[in-house]
């Protein structure tokens, strides 16, 4: 297939499929998880949950065995125990939910993406170069198939002969074929596509089981997402906190009892004892973790681990290639300006009988601008022109009438070349748009000057935002561009950049991630040619693009199936809005805390003989008149918020970038702040509900079954 | 009557004086520690070089955390078998006069390792049972060397921010020029302005008054005026005198005792300055040093109105007679209430535990307010150790922000990640658990009811029996060494709990506190950007004083609910 065929083909837009199936929540399935997950061995990964499980568990047996344990005879309610194991169950119960959700999430993902290639088989040429029909998963690095038109590609690989037409779509979502080739950077093909068009020979990169394919399936379902050393800490900060309220809340309910002060009973301490455990952020740390790679799926990109996604949250240095990413990759037509004594539309009429048949970018822009300014050219009939197309040599094109007129368009030197004398004002024009980084480009009828008009790298709708972001954010950005050094800096200057290399080789980005990282700095990049590899090996975040060589692919650990490169920004977003969330939930955890006490502790000393310890009095700021109540409201307080923040801990706590104490600042406000009024108000209002409720005659029927069923000694 | 407006002039001068001392007292320790030349190299550098040579230390040798920690354990025990041979052979020392004899093995066990320690919590009375000879020869050689050990484990620890070879310097160093550059000097000094502010110094142990009425009274005298320099300076605590700073001769006016309290104040609100110029970032310093003022003006303040809030109440009660009324519960009539209580509240904060009133008299809400700044141990907590807690509770802090922000948590360009954690939460569980653990012991073993007496069917007075069994172990967990009373704690069973809490209180917190500094040591600097979590700012500085004291409510709220708030009339 050659090159013009595939030009030919991409512009007839082959029609592929319908992209990725977005597959409905499967909630039978979701519930099934949420208690399968009561399963201890699942429960000990989570120590804060655990701690929860076993004192679950625990009540649970002391309701319906009370005797086991003499201690609890005394003060034993089968009501009161009921509720609280009840309650119990819910807060464990919602843990599971929020990560059964999170994880069925990432399971609708990966079921489509699986799908893709149960059963494949591939037709694999052997040493001899017959081919053989064998299943795709007995192939192994090395190996080389052979897939034609309408296949399947068993694995992900390299193009070592001829060029095909891929539809991506079931990966990456993006609905056009995209063509892949052997030689150069546009090599590489993922297991799972299908060719549309062509017939290549490749060779296998990935075995069965680590593909891109069963990365990307691996991690979105939660399988391999191994823990960061961020959230180690925060685990290691949660389990400390919880056995030092153990401490705290042990010992304590102990002196009540010994120094005579109050008895509490055990059930009571427990119910404490939880409701002060960081069980909120506890229960929802699974969710977030799983819910941050999902998020980056949902990007299209892949991510080869969790780490990685962190990192992007901690980068401070960005190093952005100019053409593709800064700019839209081709310049375009920005202005005109006539040479003295010419109209203007008679400079018009010439740029778009010049560029009318030239079919590349500039030639376009050249004719959408010179439209837009009302230049207006005859109709040129077949077989009354012939295009001068552009070549190495003489550096223009254009067009020749039959008429004799010829109408050319090129550079400076090259026109001069030909002969056109530039009038001197024009060549100061000249000067001047070449200072501000566009290219000019000078019309010619005949040998006679018309004017000039200017070529402009034009940058990205929205990247002078997107940069200006990052800055806000702290991460620095630099740009490197082939481009000669006033044209990069005018870039520079117009996208806001902070640092620019021109002239800038490949190897360059090797150099300056070495150098940044030498200065302690978190670098990330993006690529996608073999020369990119080492670079991209060397960054802390490599971004590789889909597009690009399996080397490159191999040496990032970010794949973007959607071959944007400014992709790095969002990344850099979803890796701070995860850090974000775990912060703010646990600020939030801790805040509630205060507010718990308030509700818990008088309410406690009231139990003693039914009145108020005289100096624990003026805690009960809350009115929790009935004990039993108090805790009881306590305690589902603190189960009911962790259904509440399911959301936040799935789509994450909202991120706009600014700078670090604003953000701090804002969060502590929201997430300290709310925490505390949060539960002071919760705790308050559900308190109200159960004491109206106690009083309704359902829920004292109620209470009177769950007395019939556990009497003391009944069992 | 408490308000008026000299005694707010006093506390205003008092800590004027003190932070207007402190930044330059803070950037000579960092000379110090940064082995610069200072002051009084002509004197001590060949006196020095004289003891490196003798003892086979390399002075220009840094040490590793190991090292560094295993030299620190070392001084620390060699120091408790020295204290607890001078104890049982108390008889054999000379400046006996009394003929006193020596400690019981259990006795001097505690004693040994409360004044190894920095705690000077006693189980002894002073005047009775310890004399001149023991006290010089035994005890005052560790009100020197215990604080020069927090000094050094602090300098140590902020080294670990500058360094990146993982050393953290030279112990040995490190304690010989507290010592000498800092603690003998500055004590010097101190101890020239108090026998000018009326406290004796003498080598007489004792004189006998004989009254008019021919009844005698036998005044102890000593060193006061020296002793109590440095006991105030080091945030020993462990006065001359039984009644400590209550006694007369210890701390005879108003005057002298708003100048102990300066002393006691001078050096933990200027490590946090050390810090700051140690690090090269003076202004790093300031979000310490407005936390620990705010949670000592807010301290005094609720103390002071504690304070007063109940003996009006007690003055207004029938039968006071009107010669008392007008004095605060359980403070001496020598002071004001303001000067009493800035002297306790800094006392008490500054984990130097003198004190200059009766603890077990005060108001319950004075009470709590006292375990409060126990249980924070930091604001500003003992010479070192103190500013090194605070520096925990910022570990917790920056790693939280860190998060809150969206970047792996960093603090002065390094990272604050898992092994920093697991050490910060280490001391941040212990703390509780050597206090809780043991009262719970003592409860459940009987021993409670032998040392506060049994229980009675006033719940106000078993609260009462339960803040004082509390409040010694708060005060030997968190060396402070300041007591309730009355207690009968001088048995096997409070001497040997005691000491080992008192141990544990200590040196566990200063191995975290290397052990983080060696971690950041290890670590390359990481350049700050608009990114990273400015650490100045008032934002973090509120957070911080916030963080410091929800912490230690949530760990300390329902233990102080069952003692100082269950007796009520706060």
């Amino acid at each position: 297939m050659s090159e013009a065929d595939i030009t030919a083909l991409t512009a007839a837009q082959v029609p592929t499929g319908h992209g990725r199936v977005q597959r409905r929540t499967a909630w039978s399935r979701i519930f099934a998880d949420s208690f399968r997950y009561f399963d201890p061995r699942r429960e000990i990964r989570q120590p804060v949950m655990f701690v929860v499980w076993v004192f679950f568990v625990f009540l649970a047996v002391v309701t319906v065995y009370p005797r086991i344990f003499p201690d609890v005879v005394a003060t034993y309610d089968p009501v009161y125990y009921f509720a609280l194991t009840v309650i119990l169950f819910l807060t464990l119960w919602f843990a599971h939910l929020s990560e059964a959700i999170a994880e069925a999430r990432g399971r609708a993902q990966a079921e489509s993406l699986r799908e893709i290639r149960s059963g494949l088989t591939a037709r694999k040429i052997g040493a001899d170069g017959a081919s053989t029909m064998v299943p795709a998963e007995s192939l192994r690095i090395g190996d080389q198939v052979l897939v034609e038109s309408n296949e399947t590609l068993p694995l992900d690989g390299d193009v070592v002969e001829g060029a095909a037409l891929i539809d991506e779509s079931m990966m990456t979502g993006e609905s056009a074929a995209q063509v892949r080739e052997s030689g150069g950077d546009r090599t590489s093909v993922l297991g799972g596509t299908k060719v549309v068009q062509g017939r290549i020979l490749v060779r296998i990169t990935a075995n069965p089981g680590h593909s891109f394919l069963d990365r990307l399936i691996g991690l979105v379902e939660g399988a391999s997402r191994e823990r960061t050393p961020n959230e180690l800490a925060l685990g290691v900060l949660l389990a400390s906190l919880t056995l030092a309220l153990l401490i705290v809340i042990m010992t304590f309910s102990d002196f009540a009892g010994l120094t005579g002060i109050v008895t509490i009973n055990i059930a009571t301490m427990l119910a404490l004892f939880v409701a002060l455990m960081p069980t909120t952020i506890g229960a929802l740390l699974p969710a977030i973790g799983i819910s941050g790679i999902n998020r980056v799926a949902k990007a299209n990109v892949i991510a080869k681990s969790g780490v990685a996604v962190e990192a992007a949250g901690d980068l401070d240095v960005l190093i952005l290639d100019k053409t593709g990413t800064i700019t839209v990759g081709s310049r375009l037509a920005t202005q005109f300006y006539a040479s003295p004594g010419v109209s203007e539309p008679e400079l018009l009429t010439a740029a778009l009988l010049s560029s009318s048949l030239d079919t590349t970018p500039e030639g376009r822009s050249i004719v959408r601008l010179a439209g837009r300014r009302g230049g207006n050219a005859p109709r040129l009939e077949p077989g009354t022109y012939t295009v001068m197309p552009f070549t190495a040599e003489r550096r223009m094109s254009g067009i020749s009438l039959k008429d004799g007129t010829e109408i050319y368009k090129g550079s400076i030197d090259s026109m001069e070349k030909y002969g056109a004398v530039m009038p001197p004002e024009l060549r100061d024009k000249a000067r001047e748009a070449a200072r501000e980084g566009m290219t000019p480009l000078v019309i010619a009828q005949n040998h006679r000057v018309l004017g000039l008009v200017a070529l402009k790298d034009v940058i990205k709708p929205g990247i002078r935002d997107r940069i200006h972001e990052l800055k806000t954010m702290g991460i620095r950005t630099i740009m490197c561009t082939g481009d000669n050094r006033i044209t990069a800096a005018a870039i520079a200057r117009e996208s806001g950049v902070d640092e620019f290399i021109a002239e800038a080789k490949p190897e360059i980005k090797l150099t300056i991630i070495e150098r940044e990282k030498a200065l302690g700095h978190l670098v990330a990049m993006s690529g996608d040619g073999s020369n990119d590899a080492p670079a991209l090996a060397k960054a802390d975040v490599g971004l590789a693009m889909n597009s690009g060589t399996s080397a490159a692919k191999e040496a990032g650990n970010m794949v973007d199936l959607d071959n944007d490169p400014t992709k790095l920004i969002e990344v850099v977003s979803i890796g701070k809005q995860l850090l974000i969330t775990r912060g703010a939930l646990t600020t939030f955890t801790i805040t509630n805390d205060v507010a718990k006490y308030f509700a818990v502790l008088p309410a406690i000393f009231l139990t003693a003989s039914g009145v108020a310890i005289a100096g624990i009095a003026p805690l009960n700021i809350l009115g929790l008149a009935n004990p039993a109540l108090a805790v009881l409201s306590t305690l589902f307080f603190n189960a009911i918020v962790i259904p509440m923040l399911i959301p936040l801990a799935l789509f994450g706590v909202r991120f706009r970038p600014m700078s670090a104490i604003d953000l701090l600042r804002r969060n502590l406000v929201i997430y300290g702040g709310g925490g505390l009024v949060s539960a002071f108000v919760g705790i308050k209002l559900i308190y109200l509900l159960f004491a109206w409720a106690s009083g309704t005659p359902f829920v004292m029927h109620l209470a009177a079954i769950v007395a019939h069923l556990l009497p003391l000694g009944g069992l | 009557m408490a308000f008026n407006l000299s005694s707010i002039v006093d506390i205003a001068i008092l800590f004027a004086l003190v932070l207007l001392f402190a930044p330059s007292l803070g950037s000579y320790l960092a000379r110090v520690y940064t082995n610069r030349p200072v002051f009084g190299d002509r004197l001590w550098n060949p006196v020095e070089g004289f003891l490196y040579r003798l003892f086979g230390i390399d002075p220009r040798h840094s040490m590793r955390f190991t090292e560094y920690a295993l030299a620190l354990l070392l001084l620390g025990a060699a120091l408790v078998v020295w204290i607890y041979a001078m104890m049982t052979l108390q008889s054999y020392l000379p400046w006996n006069p009394g003929a006193l004899s020596g400690f019981s093995w259990d006795l001097a066990f505690h004693t040994a390792a409360s004044f190894a320690t920095n705690t000077d919590f006693t189980h002894f009375t002073s005047e009775s049972q310890l004399s001149v000879g023991g006290a010089i020869l035994g005890l005052q050689i560790a009100l020197f060397l215990s604080p020069a050990m927090g000094l050094a484990v602090i300098a140590a620890f902020v080294r670990g921010f500058t360094s990146r070879d993982g050393t953290l310097g030279n112990f040995y160093v490190d304690i010989t020029r507290s010592v000498t550059r800092v603690l003998l000097p500055i004590a010097f000094v101190g101890a020239i302005v108090l026998v000018l502010l009326d406290l004796p110094q003498t080598f007489v142990s004792f004189v006998t008054a004989h009254g008019i009425g021919g009844a005698s009274q036998t005044i102890y005298l000593g060193p006061v005026a020296s002793w109590t320099s440095i006991e105030l300076l080091g945030s020993n605590g462990g006065g001359w005198y039984a009644a400590n700073a209550a006694n007369a001769l210890a701390n005879p006016s108003g005057l002298s005792s708003l100048f102990e309290t300066a002393l006691m104040l001078l050096i933990p609100v200027s490590v946090p300055f050390m810090f700051g110029r140690m690090v090269r970032r003076p202004s790093e310093s300031y979000p310490y040093i407005a936390t620990i003022l705010i949670v000592l003006f807010v301290a005094l303040g609720l103390f002071i109105y504690f304070q007063d809030a109940g003996s009006t109440l007690v003055n207004s009660l029938p039968g006071i007679s009107p010669a008392v009324n007008g004095y605060p519960v359980g403070q001496q009539a020598q002071y004001t209430l303001t000067e009493s209580s800035a002297f306790n509240i800094v006392s008490i904060y500054a984990n130097v535990g003198a004190q200059s009133a009766a603890l077990g008299s005060l108001t319950s809400g004075a009470q709590m307010v006292l375990f409060f700044g126990m249980f924070t141990q930091s604001t500003p907590g003992g010479v070192g150790t103190g500013f090194g807690g605070l520096l925990i509770f910022a570990m917790v802090g920056v790693f939280l922000a860190g998060l809150m922000v969206g970047r792996t948590p960093e603090y002065l360009g390094k990272k604050v990640g898992t092994g920093q954690m697991k050490w910060s939460a280490a001391v941040l569980i212990s703390h509780p658990a050597i206090i809780l653990v043991p009262t719970l012991i003592a409860v459940v073993l009987g021993f409670a009811s032998s040392a506060v007496g049994p229980l009675s069917s006033s719940l106000a007075a078993n609260a009462h029996q339960f803040t004082i069994l509390l409040y010694e172990f708060t005060s030997e967990a968190a060396n402070n060494g300041s007591s309730m009373g009355p207690i009968n704690d001088g048995t096997l069973f409070f001497n040997l709990i005691g000491g080992a809490i008192m141990l544990i209180g200590r040196f566990f917190p200063m191995l975290a506190m290397l052990a983080i500094g060696s971690l950041f040591a290890q670590q390359d600097y990481i350049p700050e950007s608009t990114g990273t979590l400015k650490t100045t700012s008032l934002t973090f500085t509120l957070y911080l004083a916030l963080l410091v004291v929800i912490v230690s409510g949530l760990l300390f709220l329902p233990v102080l609910a069952l003692g100082p708030l269950a007796q009520g009339g706060w």
